[in-house]
């Protein structure tokens, strides 16, 4: 009956949040329902600024819930009802007055499973730029995507081949490129290595790190070593409810919440 | 009962007559596909054959000649020599060949053919007149066997030839009440017409009404209701196509009996197909990657037309040419909305008179002159050859351009 206690509403355990001057996006409040099921109970936290921030959490307990609330892309399911404030550059994007596609223009998105249209290299890079009508630049622009993804010496001489040859590994770090074309500031990462085998997951991983001095990172895993070892700041949540929140090393070394102690201890999950 | 694996269980009696009976069902199914294999073929061979037929025929003075392919080439050098042998001078033959008109006149009285045998010896040109009375005309088999008793048998200014009635001349020749100068060249442009018409109005309407009920249209009862009714609009009788084309379009819209009213009516006929086949197609397109465009910032129109259309078009342009095939092969609605009987024109425009390919068979096949059954063979053949042309572009298309998620 535990689990139940959970749900009602934990008081969450900080420390040191992160101060709203160093934050990329504030979450203040959130409360997601699908349907009449209620997949977030108010979630509030402020994700740093060019830093690596993970999501942690058993499977089911809204993390890519959390995520997908932070570019607007729960807009897309049906029967989706959101409360709550989650202010990026001084905005609230569930603002009446925003535009849900101006809002992913600002923030990319990586999936889970490799998704690169069927499209040749270079058009996969280059697609968010045609979103926008741009047509000067698209040569420099993909060899610098291409290169900041780690990709660009592998597929300099094939750009125009089409992407769908590629391995699954390359298949994400072009989808990494293809996101950071347009240079969001911001990236989301949903379980970008959880389809990829070690070798391509360790690439990833210091792709990643690299890639934090030019953006903001936040990714979901449900790997706890990934998380030690790339992150910054780590969020623990369990049924919809953000449990405990801090700096990487303080969460796996000293965790505050018995529940964030027995998970990342591997006693569930 | 014997405990564990025993050697000689595979020569064991029940074993063995276990075998003979796999080995008989194995046979047995395969039964069913060799028939309708040997159906086909048969169909085939007696259309080919019924292409060829030996006639004896009556020429006039200024017909019936013969050249050896070593005096001539091209139809054109034999129209020169037929023309120089009626004793015109070559002066007066150059005027002529250069005169269009003179030309057409020549070619609906005349047919030159290369025939694959006459009495004079095989392969050899023929201009044949239509004024050429023919006295009988046998079949391939009975006029072989019967050659050399046909050629004693001759009377003075009568041919003995082997006519192949499908060759190239066959497609450019216009039609005619006289089955040895007849041709596709009419119903061929009718064919293109309508089909380029057809294709022109059910493409965009079809697809469009796929793209709106698989990528906006709301799942709810009245898109599933719309979903079961276009299934049984793709499986309603064409007649019934027809009649509704009769009723709307030749008399209420009193378009008559043109191509504008055939291409409506074929439209209508094909566009459920069309409409079905691109679902297919878009459906086949991984949530995943709409996802990833709307992740880029794409409105939900450009995700329609920048990455779920492109991928999807291998399979919207195979359902297509599978349409296209249908409207093509169909005879029953367009004889109902107006094919006519005797068109001797290719069409100059939309509001033309018209035939296509199968009402102009149909129509052979019902003609009362024998030789009109080698013309509709031969008509049948270049029908199913385009048929099959199509097929194999279809499934060309589907192999190189399919896309493996």
């Amino acid at each position: 009956m535990m689990l139940q206690e959970v749900a009602i509403g934990h008081e969450t355990v900080r420390w040191e949040p992160v101060p709203a001057e160093e934050a990329v996006i504030q979450v203040q409040n959130l409360n997601l329902y699908y349907g009449k099921h209620q997949a977030l109970y108010n979630v509030s936290v402020n994700f740093p600024r060019n830093k690596i921030t993970a999501i942690i959490g058993p499977s089911g307990c809204g993390k890519s819930t959390l995520l997908r609330s932070l570019n607007r892309m729960n807009d897309l399911i049906p029967g989706v009802r959101i409360e709550g404030k989650v202010i990026y550059e001084g905005v609230d994007i569930y603002d009446p007055r925003v535009d849900p596609v101006e809002v992913r223009r600002h923030i990319g998105m990586v999936f889970q499973k490799p998704n690169p249209f069927p499209k040749s290299i270079y058009e996969n890079v280059v697609f968010s730029l045609r979103l926008q009508g741009q047509k000067e630049g698209l040569d420099e622009v993909v060899e610098q995507a291409l290169r900041r993804a780690a990709l660009w010496e592998e597929v300099k001489d094939k750009l125009h081949e089409i992407a769908l040859r590629l391995s699954g590994g390359q298949q994400q770090r072009l989808c990494i490129a293809r996101a950071i074309a347009a240079e969001p500031p911001l990236l989301l990462l949903d379980e970008p290595t959880s389809a990829l085998d070690p070798i391509a997951t360790e690439r990833i991983e210091s792709l990643l790190l690299e890639l934090k001095q030019h953006y903001s990172l936040i990714i979901v895993t449900h790997n706890m070593q990934q998380a030690a070892r790339i992150a910054d700041r780590t969020i623990f949540m369990h049924l919809g409810v953000l449990i405990e929140e801090g700096p990487t090393n303080v969460l796996f070394t000293n965790p505050k919440d018995k529940r964030t102690e027995a998970y990342i201890t591997g006693r569930f999950g | 009962m014997q405990k564990g694996l025993s050697l000689d269980s595979s020569q064991s009696p029940q074993n063995l007559r276990r075998d003979r009976i796999n080995r008989l069902f194995a046979r047995a199914v395969v039964i069913p596909t060799v028939i309708a294999l040997a159906l086909i073929g048969v169909l085939l061979l007696d259309t080919l054959y019924d292409t060829v037929s030996v006639q004896v025929v009556e020429v006039t003075e200024t017909s019936g000649k013969s050249f050896a392919l070593s005096q001539a080439l091209t139809a054109d050098q034999v129209i020169r020599l037929e023309l120089l042998a009626q004793g015109k001078s070559p002066e007066e033959v150059a005027a002529l060949m250069s005169d269009p008109d003179e030309m057409r006149v020549f070619r609906l009285r005349n047919r030159v053919e290369l025939m694959w045998a006459t009495q004079e010896g095989p392969l050899r040109w023929v201009v044949s007149s239509i004024d050429d009375e023919r006295i009988a005309n046998y079949s391939l088999f009975e006029g072989l066997r019967r050659w050399n008793e046909l050629k004693e048998g001759l009377q003075e200014n009568q041919q003995l030839r082997l006519n192949p009635w499908l060759d190239y001349s066959f497609l450019t020749r216009d039609p005619s009440r006289n089955p040895i100068s007849a041709g596709l060249r009419v119903a061929l442009f009718g064919t293109l017409w309508v089909l380029g018409l057809t294709l022109a109005m059910s493409i965009p309407i079809g697809v469009g009404t796929a793209i709106y009920l698989e990528e906006y249209a709301p799942k709810n009862r009245l898109t599933r209701f719309i979903e079961v009714n276009l299934r049984n609009l793709a499986g309603v009788p064409s007649i019934v196509f027809g009649l509704l084309g009769l009723a709307v379009f030749v008399r209420g819209m009193e378009f008559g009996p043109t191509i504008i009213s055939a291409a409506l009516t074929m439209a209508l006929l094909i566009m459920p197909t069309i409409t079905i086949a691109a679902r297919e197609a878009l459906r086949s397109v991984p949530d995943s990657i709409r996802f990833a465009a709307y992740a880029l910032g794409a409105t939900k129109w450009q995700t329609v037309t920048m990455v779920v259309l492109p991928s999807s078009i291998p399979g919207i342009a195979t359902g297509v040419i599978l349409a296209a095939t249908r409207a093509i092969g169909e005879a029953a609605p367009l004889l109902i909305v107006g094919a006519a009987a005797y068109v001797a024109f290719v069409p100059r425009g939309i509001f033309s008179e018209y035939t296509v390919l199968p009402v102009q068979i149909y129509l052979w096949i019902s003609a009362n002159l024998s030789e009109f059954a080698n013309t509709a063979a031969a008509g049948i053949i270049v029908l199913l050859v385009t048929l099959a042309g199509l097929y194999a572009l279809a499934f060309w298309i589907r192999r190189r351009y399919r896309v493996e998620w």
